[in-house]
């Protein structure tokens, strides 16, 4: 409502019938999916403009305000069909706008997963005397591990805001990226392809138990696709001699990420609604 | 008489543009005017006019600008840019050319 006050500067309409404009003018502006809150001021504050003027017709014409409510109700048609014709018209800046924040948020998520493990790697290098420098030297051999975790993670969390109501379809978008990731990464490194996957599962899997109300619960989260993919795969590769080392960093780069999505939320929720 | 949705919804952008190309409009102003020139047979709907003005806009057709009124109203004034006056005489001229070739098949289907 806030879009309304700000534009009802020099109404002279009063009382039932201005919360009756503003009624419409909200209805419109909720659901016409405009692309940020300058373009929801500026559309509320015309069609605003627009009613008033309406109303000021019918009551010049010497309608009472019941009346004058049900012809500009009538006159302006629909707010569903008023606020879908809006969200036609800036479908293209909404959805650069979404894919900008996805961008970024799965920026934001790799380099907070690069952090974490790297910081797990270089205590568990410091607790066994081992070199610091030597452990972080050949992290960047670990990239798509780390970006798999975070779009593990990221894929869930988008597929719950795409499918709101529906958990199945959600699981489904995070699971079909992690196919897509799989074709890629064997076709790239076709040695190296499980790490990344179970990494990718992980997370995903800890982004789905972290829904669950039980506190810790989530970490079976982290560690069940992990203990399936070390029985499998742990000996024939590198690295994978501590499980549970990878195991903590992956349950604190979950971690990590809850929090991340939380600010990006409270930042962008409003505009991806 | 009522004219087809689809119809109107076809003719939209042409009409916005000749009546901007006369005069600066906000977008009540327009739908009266449409009104007046039709003589009642038809009028815009929000609905169609504002997405259609900010579609138009988006496209650099248009100009607005908020101007306050002699009662301190403030309203959004649109007007056409250097694009929208090519546009609107293009698409006049497309409207003409589609009506006569219309206008021909009808009177032979009719005759």
């Amino acid at each position: 409502m806030v879009f309304i006050h700000e534009s009802s500067e020099c109404h002279t309409l009063e009382g039932q019938l201005v919360t009756h404009l503003d009624h419409i003018v909200s209805r419109v502006i909720l659901l016409a999916k405009l692309p940020d809150n300058k373009h929801r001021r500026e559309v509320a504050k015309e069609l605003r403009a627009h009613l008033d003027d309406l109303g000021e017709e019918s009551r010049s014409q010497g309608y009472d305000d019941e009346a004058t409510a049900r012809i500009v109700r009538i006159r302006f048609g629909d707010p569903h069909e008023v606020a879908a014709a809006f969200a036609f018209v800036y479908a293209p800046e909404r959805w650069a706008r979404r894919i900008l924040q996805a961008a970024i948020l799965v920026a934001v998520s790799t380099v907070a997963v690069g952090l974490v493990i790297s910081t797990v790697q270089s205590i568990a290098a410091i607790c066994t005397a081992t070199s610091v420098l030597s452990t972080l030297r050949d992290i960047h051999h670990e990239v798509f591990g780390l970006a798999a975790i975070a779009a593990g993670y990221c894929s869930l969390y988008a597929g719950e805001r795409l499918f709101p109501k529906s958990l199945a379809r959600a699981l489904l978008s995070s699971v079909t990226l992690g196919l897509s990731l799989a074709a890629v990464l064997a076709w790239l490194i076709p040695q190296h392809v499980a790490l990344p996957l179970a990494a990718f599962t992980c997370a995903a899997s800890g982004r789905l138990l972290q829904r669950v109300p039980i506190p810790f619960v989530w970490f079976a989260g982290t560690a069940l696709p992990l203990l399936i993919a070390w029985m499998l795969f742990g000996r024939l590769l590198p690295g994978w001699q501590f499980p549970w080392l990878v195991w903590l960093g992956l349950t604190i780069s979950c971690k990590a990420l809850r929090e991340i999505v939380r600010l990006f939320e409270r930042g962008c929720v409003e505009d991806f609604a | 008489m009522a004219f087809d949705r689809e119809l109107l919804k076809g003719s939209i952008a042409l009409l916005i543009l000749k009546l901007l190309s006369e005069r600066d409009m906000y977008g009540y102003e327009i739908i009266q005017e449409s009104v007046r020139r039709s003589q009642d047979a038809f009028e815009f709907k929000e609905g169609t006019l504002y997405p259609a003005l900010h579609q138009l806009h988006k496209r650099g057709y248009l100009r607005s600008e908020w101007r306050t009124g002699e009662t301190g109203k403030q309203r959004k004034y649109y007007s056409l840019t250097a694009a929208g006056r090519k546009a609107a005489h293009r698409t006049e001229q497309e409207w003409f050319s589609f009506t006569k070739v219309v206008n021909a098949i009808l009177s032979k289907a009719n005759s």
